[in-house]
């Protein structure tokens, strides 16, 4: 094999070697649709919480928590039956990443509610459960396509 | 720094297709590898022996409720392998002045 050849077969093995990877970082993505099923469900909760009957309460908190972990089951199936990704592919930047998500949902949630519930408004949670759903759905996708650059910036036959 | 070290095991395009999809993985389903890469069942158990005999791959049967299932995973040593082999793909590209372009 002469050296042109072997550069060339090298290329495409790195190219093959990057491609594999990412279908496993690929089919780890969970789905968008999750993140606005959770919006939802915390929606159902919080108008629960507004309303305070024990028939509302006791009818949110089941469909909150059953609906949760049906949708948390069926987004994260695929890599429980097909392969789990390697834990170093997600460096700090990607705890960050999940960490400040979290943050901004849950702080920016409470923030509106507590405004909203001293301003006087009527169904507080609701209102801000709505907004943070919202962020929810919206930016669950973001999080998710910085995670994967992330990972694929991380996998093997990445430009060192 | 990982030291280059091209793998004459690891490099034939099927092989390379495996390790490549362990190394992103704590460990995969066979169903995963098979239908992934395109193989059959036997041509990918195949493959899959011959790593493990090399000692770069460890496969694990178990049962999920009452259905067999096969998972395999890259080993230590197969994982310093693949890293080694992966650095002389780059050696040889950089080498050339060639650039492999984002994905």
């Amino acid at each position: 094999m002469d050296e042109e050849t072997r550069t060339s077969d090298a290329a495409w093995a790195l190219g093959e070697v990057r491609a594999r990877q990412q279908q496993v970082i690929d089919q780890a993505t969970i789905p968008a649709w999750y993140w606005w099923a959770v919006g939802v469900l915390m929606v159902v909760l919080a108008v629960g919480v507004d309303i305070r009957t024990s028939a509302a309460i006791g009818t949110a908190v089941p469909v909150f928590v059953v609906g949760l972990l049906a949708a948390t089951g069926a987004a994260v199936r695929g890599q429980f039956r097909q392969a789990r990704l390697r834990n170093g592919l997600l460096d700090g930047r990607g705890v960050a990443a999940i960490l400040g998500f979290v943050a901004l949902i849950v702080g920016g949630t409470l923030g509106i509610a507590f405004a909203l519930r001293a301003g006087g408004v009527h169904y507080p949670a609701t209102l801000a459960c709505a907004a943070g759903g919202i962020v929810m759905g919206l930016g669950g996708p973001v999080l998710m396509r910085t995670l994967r650059r992330i990972m694929l910036g991380n996998r093997a036959g990445s430009p060192r | 720094m990982t030291d280059a070290r091209f793998d004459e095991l690891i490099h034939p395009p099927t092989r390379l297709a495996i390790v490549s999809l362990l190394a992103a993985s704590q460990w995969a389903d066979f169903k995963f590898i098979r239908d992934s890469i395109g193989l059959s069942d036997s041509a990918l158990s195949k493959q899959l022996t011959t790593l493990e005999q090399a000692e770069y791959v460890e496969i694990h049967k178990g049962f999920v409720g009452k259905r067999p299932r096969t998972s395999a995973r890259l080993t230590p040593a197969g994982r310093t392998a693949f890293e080694q082999h992966v650095a002389a793909l780059q050696d040889m590209v950089a080498r050339s002045g060639m650039r492999i372009a984002p994905q």
